[in-house]
């Protein structure tokens, strides 16, 4: 004690001895950093960067204190250090990136000040001491107390005084809250309402005349409409959708140019294929974010893993960019972003520059999963131009799909053949016309040049039919897909997103806030996305299950149990039934992450049986409906509104999947070449015939341009634009879908279909009415609509009358909304 | 989050006799419509935005921007001062390429403007020009994005967007954005997260009378009186359904939308017809010229719109992507837009909508002083230009900015901003100031974050404004 004690004041003593020495200097740096370098400061600088105007990129310069701690890029000064000074280096406007003032250089004058300055150790006379802003310092612990961020509790089921009342134990949390809440459930909805909502929910399309006939709204009968709709294809060709709604997916590389993706479909026929087979949530999170790293019994199985990381690629990714490293770092932002509002309902995006500012996501957490994938290989550049594309990776075959495919490329270089002995033929023949015409009569000379003329334009097409036939010669499959780099590393943060600009290197790993236990060893040369996929994929994860889960819910209730569905963060909605959403996330884990008995569970309970008419006294309560007193009414969505139009007239036609865009015409198809400057791109010249029947996600999805043919629809009816990632699509009435109702084609086609069906098929007016109600609105004709219809087909004549009739209930509210 | 729909159970009760009586009027003017009009947040100087899009990036270096040193250099190599991470596809070797066409100094400032837009010429004391505009991507998809909503990537609202939720519609009976032939992107006049009420309507100025200006406005069915029966029918079967299931802010929605519609297709044709103007007017624009008649039926629609109260109204002139032979191709895209253009100002001037009426006339990017040659073996006057996002330049006029004034300075190969630095987020937060709307106050709550059409950055150019 007495020694410490002694040594303090020897410091103490010698610490005033050099202070005194240096103070005569130091009173004249302070008069230069008072009479030269704080007017400038003031005038240059504070604008952007002071407590009282703005703190731009965090830095503050109107204190010592703030250059010292610095903004996002570090401390703005290094004191003697002119080279390693941002404030230096920026007011020289040697950075394109970071050139201040922005506005315009200073003068070479003013930028010698700062030099003087930053040269002599940037001596500052403030004093003046701010709490405005100290660095938000996150702590995880504190931040794991966030619901969202605590572990998924089983909790049981409340006891409840209605008893009779739920089918499930789902149903007892919904009645407890209504219960506290002096609230009663809505009656159940009639049967009509209730088939034709779980056959819109579970497959997008109606129930047909006959399954409405079978159903007698007994347990056993519901129990075996939910069965069948599961079923069917139908099922996954809707749920498909949803997810392909995180992704961005559409049939294009990213939005310039129109440069057609076309193995994009492979994704799309897997992910339907994942629904179809119920394939366990957590195994389709390890497959596409890490499949082409898991072992594989087949080849078939192998293909699967291969094509699922296409979720990596399948986003609006920039392959034009002509600086290849800023380019892939910004698409290893958006795959971080997507796994993070796709999987885990959060915003990481934002914490690629600073921590986050609302979550408890640091900088550090962002860049420990970024590693990742900046260890994964996505792009790569093309012989055109600037242009990159996205990696493809062959697709193992059987030895059945390997023959077949050989005997068609046999074939098509058979018919390349063919053509190129026409086209030789064809020159030989223009060029031996060539002296005929030179040395011809006037009166021979014009049929002469007619026939070299279309000679030439045969050649064109020849060289056109050749060329397309060339490129698309049959070859081994291939899915876009990604795979490990040689040399797999940890990422240093790029400071501000500029990946020239780095900082420290972060390991990779995963969220602390949402981690419950070291990360997992990464495997040397490899990138890390398996161990990523597990921790994602872990029943202890607290976000996983709660999110997925809550996407579900969203889908049939029309509302999210949290409604803020893509963003659990402390910015977000709070669950309106916190234990019901735990509840149902340890249940869907425990029956092994399986979505199909989730949504069984949960369109076979009396909550999902209620009717969705008002109540007065409830809705006086709770106006929003938080606590579901009744079913949430919702409009169908794009490809519900098309795919139940076809269906209702009968013209909608199966597909198996398959590529989506028809680059089989080569008129669709332009700059093959592969040495173009740009890359190969898509022109929709001309659909499939068959493609205005099929399902809607069967259809092209184009991310800059309005839809092709048919699927124009999904431009007016809020599709999600593919370019965005969306778990809940925006739902607006604009007068452009009133206008797509009234005059569209592709509505007055289906209306005409179904009038002329019905007048073949009925004979009798009354019959006629009752079927056309069934088959468009799913329940029997009332009778005061009866005499409405009958007084409206008098008005006109009877053809024309039947189509407006039915047109009039295809844009019917009824039609387009799931009540 | 993006519900607009808005209960009008008083608006219902009112109409319940007839829901074909109803005036569009009354439709849209409820008190909580999105497009109610809102005031200002401080005194605006503009009411109203004509945004000019020379869609590819007209050569800055041709029109506005002329250097000495390229020049002199011209066919030789130049050492610029470019970006060494930066791929280069035909511009490798880096030779200048000399303005075609002469720069002259213009009116009364001196306004320096090549003889290629004569008309743009005629107007220099009403407009001020900036030279040194900067944005961020150099490829056209990116940077138009970025022009419009203020990111090169993901899906945010326009700028038309953005002040149509800052101030509503002038006029209730019309759309508050309207983009006249835009581009293929529809993310350039979308709205986005902000409600749907707020996006652009894209009309098309009809070359035939088969064709419609606005998607899906002929009816289908050829009779008009069966039609309206038609409607009439799902009408009562939407009020049924209405009665029954009790109030349903979405239905009301969409049974006034089907009427809005409905008389839409009354008076939309109406709106694209410019038979009323004088034939004077007409030749102004160069309506009916063979070069310009397209572009000039578009900006005289334009102030059509904008004197009949629509906030925004953008218009797209394409061909301005010159990167091969341009001083045989950009000749062709001035004498298309130029007279057309420079018309907008001088009509909007003599009806006294200048004052307050912002006109912007960008590209979303420039082109390069150093040629391009994408077969490498072309002689250099057969050259093109690449994009140029480092600088470029804008012209804008009305609205409160100086006339005859021109801002900013390029180094001496017209390539870095030296001074008079205007990134786009600049650009488009003095664009907000201007209608009396600070750009970090317009917000919009989605995802649990506030987002701006400048984000974090942007500073309104003071040094242009009157």
């Amino acid at each position: 004690m007495a020694a410490a004690f002694l040594m303090n004041r020897v410091f103490q003593s010698v610490g005033i001895g050099m202070l005194a020495l240096a103070s005569a200097r130091a009173g004249d740096d302070m008069a230069f950093f008072e009479s030269k370098v704080l007017p400038l400061l003031q005038s240059r600088c504070y604008e952007c960067h002071s407590h009282e105007k703005k703190i731009k990129g965090g830095l503050a310069l109107d204190l010592k204190l703030g250059w010292q701690t610095g903004g996002d890029n570090g401390p703005a000064i290094v004191p003697g250090d002119v080279a390693k000074s941002h404030v230096i280096e920026a007011v020289r406007y040697t950075n394109p990136e970071m050139e201040m003032p922005p506005k315009g250089k200073m003068t070479a004058g003013e930028i010698e000040i700062f030099e003087k300055w930053v040269a002599m150790g940037a001596p500052d006379s403030r004093v003046k001491q701010t709490t405005a802003k100290s660095a938000r310092v996150i702590d995880f612990e504190e931040g794991k107390k966030f619901w969202a961020f605590r572990p998924v509790s089983g909790e049981a089921a409340p006891a409840v005084q209605q008893t009779n009342w739920p089918l499930d134990l789902m149903d007892c949390f919904i009645l407890d809250k209504l219960e506290a809440n002096g609230l009663s459930p809505a009656p159940d909805a009639d049967a009509y309402t209730w088939l034709r909502r779980v056959s819109l929910d579970l497959t997008g399309l109606p129930p047909t005349p006959d399954e409405m006939a079978r159903f007698d709204a007994s347990p056993a009968s519901r129990a075996a409409a939910v069965d069948r709709l599961l079923q069917s294809s139908a099922f996954g060709e809707r749920w498909a959708r949803h997810w392909l709604d995180l992704t961005g997916y559409a049939d294009q590389i990213g939005t310039s140019n129109s440069v057609f993706a076309e193995h994009a479909w492979r994704y799309r026929d897997y992910v339907i294929n994942a629904f179809n087979s119920d394939k366990p949530f957590d195994r389709f999170i390890r497959e596409q974010i890490a499949g082409d790293l898991l072992p594989a019994a087949s080849p078939q199985e192998r293909a699967a893993n291969i094509t699922a990381t296409g979720f990596l690629v399948l986003g609006d990714v920039e392959i034009v960019a002509v600086d290849k490293l800023k380019m892939e770092h910004d698409l290893v932002d958006q795959q971080v972003s997507k796994i993070g509002t796709a999987f885990l309902g959060l915003t990481l995006g934002c914490a690629r520059c600073h921590d986050h500012k609302f979550d408890p996501v640091a900088q550090t957490d962002y860049y420990a999963i970024a590693g990742m994938f900046r260890s994964t290989d996505a792009t790569y550049k093309t012989e055109n131009g600037v242009w990159s594309s996205v990696h493809k990776t062959e697709l193992p075959e059987t030895a059945g799909q390997k023959a077949g495919r050989e005997q068609m490329l046999a074939v098509n270089d058979v018919k390349i053949r063919h053509w190129e002995v026409e086209r030789d033929n064809s020159n030989k023949e223009k060029a031996a016309l060539e002296p005929q015409i030179a040395s011809a009569t006037k009166e021979t000379k014009p049929s002469l040049e007619k026939k070299r003329d279309e000679l030439a334009a045969r050649i064109k097409t020849l060289n056109g039919q050749i060329e397309h036939a060339k490129f698309f010669a049959p070859v081994a499959p291939k899915a876009f897909a990604v795979h490990d780099r040689e040399n797999p590393a940890d990422m240093r943060i790029t400071i501000r997103g500029n990946p020239y600009a780095l900082g420290d290197t972060v390991k990779r790993g995963a969220l602390r806030v949402a981690s419950w236990a070291d990360f997992s060893k990464i495997p040397a040369g490899q990138s890390g996305r398996v161990q990523l996929a597990d921790w994602i994929a872990d029943a202890r994860n607290p976000l996983t299950a709660r999110v997925t889960v809550n996407r579900i819910w969203q889908k049939l209730f029309g509302e999210g149990l949290v409604r803020s569905v893509d963003y659990f963060g402390v910015r977000g909605e709070t669950p309106s039934h916190p234990e019901l959403l735990d509840y149902l996330a340890a249940r869907f884990m425990e029956n092994g992450w399986s979505q199909k008995q989730l949504i069984r569970a949960l369109v076979l309970s009396r909550a999902y049986r209620m009717s969705s008419s008002q109540n007065a006294t409830a809705e006086a309560k709770d106006p929003d409906n938080r606590l579901l007193w009744r079913m949430n009414r919702q409009r169908l969505d794009a490809e519900a509104i098309r795919d139940s139009m076809l269906a209702i007239s009968g013209k909608l036609t199966p597909s198996s999947g398959g590529p989506a865009l028809p680059l089989e015409f080569p008129e669709n198809v332009n700059s093959l070449s592969p040495k173009a400057v740009n890359p190969p791109a898509f022109a929709f010249k001309k659909m499939r015939p068959v493609q205005d029947f099929e399902r809607t996600i069967y259809l092209p999805v184009i991310r800059t341009a309005t839809q092709p043919g048919s699927a124009k629809l999904r431009d007016v009816f809020d599709f999600t634009q593919p370019a965005q990632i969306a778990g809940k699509r925006a739902e607006t009435a604009v007068p452009t879908q009133a206008l797509f109702l009234l005059n569209s084609d592709t509505v007055r086609a289906r209306a005409t279909e179904l009038a002329k069906q019905l007048g073949d098929s009925e004979a009798n007016i009354g019959a006629r009415l009752e079927a056309l109600w069934l088959r468009i609105l799913s329940r029997p004709i009332t009778s005061s609509e009866r005499e409405d219809a009958v007084k409206f087909l008098e008005t006109m004549p009877a053809e024309k009358a039947w189509i407006e009739l039915s047109h009039a209930l295809l844009s019917s509210n009824e039609f387009l909304l799931r009540l | 989050m993006n519900t607009n729909f808005i209960s009008r159970r008083s608006w219902l009760q009112r109409t319940a006799t007839g829901f074909g009586a109803l005036a569009l009027h009354d439709l849209v003017q409820a008190a909580q419509s999105p497009l109610a009009v809102k005031a200002p947040r401080f005194p605006a100087k503009a009411k109203r935005v004509i945004f000019l899009f020379m869609s590819g990036g007209p050569s800055q270096p041709d029109l506005f921007d002329p250097k000495d040193y390229i020049k002199r250099m011209h066919g030789q190599k130049v050492s610029a001062p470019i970006n060494t991470n930066e791929l280069r596809v035909g511009t490798d070797k880096f030779l200048a390429l000399a303005t075609h066409g002469e720069v002259k100094p213009r009116g009364q400032s001196g306004m320096m403007i090549s003889d290629l837009l004569p008309h743009t010429a005629s107007i220099a004391d009403e407009i001020c020009l900036l030279r040194a505009v900067h944005a961020d991507n150099n490829q056209h998809q990116p940077a138009a994005l970025q022009f419009h909503t203020g990111v090169t990537a993901d899906v945010r609202p326009s700028l038309g967007s953005w002040i149509s939720y800052g101030l509503g519609a002038e006029n209730q009976n019309l759309p508050s954005f309207i983009s006249i032939h835009p581009d293929s992107d529809t993310r350039l006049y979308g709205s986005s997260f902000l409600p749907a009420a707020h996006q652009g309507t894209k009309v098309i100025i009809p070359s035939s009378d088969k064709q419609s200006p606005i998607d899906y406005l002929a009816d289908v069915s050829g009779d008009a009186k069966a039609q309206r029966a038609r409607i009439d029918f799902t009408q009562r079967m939407n009020k049924r359904l209405l009665d029954q299931t009790g109030t349903d802010a979405r239905m009301e929605g969409m049974i006034e939308s089907m009427e809005t519609a409905f008389r839409m297709q009354m008076t939309a044709p109406e709106l694209v017809d410019i038979s009323n103007e004088s034939e004077a007017t007409k030749q102004l624009y160069g309506v009916g010229g063979k070069d310009t008649d397209k572009n000039a039926r578009a900006c005289l629609l334009a102030r059509k719109m904008s004197e009949a109260g629509v906030r925004f109204v953008q218009v797209t002139m394409g061909g301005w992507d010159h990167h091969g032979n341009i001083r045989d191709a950009l000749p062709k895209s001035c004498a298309a837009s130029d007279q057309p253009c420079a018309a907008l100002i001088k009509d909007l001037k003599s009806r006294g909508l200048l004052e307050d009426t912002l006109v912007i006339w960008s590209g979303e990017f420039g082109r390069t002083p150093w040629s391009q040659d994408l077969s490498g073996t072309s002689p250099i006057e057969k050259h093109g230009r690449e994009h140029q996002p480092e600088s470029f330049c804008t012209w804008m006029a009305g609205g409160g900015v100086k006339p005859g004034f021109t801002f900013g300075e390029t180094d001496d190969f017209g390539f870095r901003p030296v001074s008079g630095k205007v990134h786009l987020h600049d650009l488009h937060s003095t664009i907000l100031h201007q209608l009396g709307l600070d750009h970090e106050q317009l917000t919009w709550r989605h995802l649990g974050r506030d987002f701006r059409l400048t984000d974090v950055y942007g500073n309104v150019v003071k040094e242009i404004l009157a």
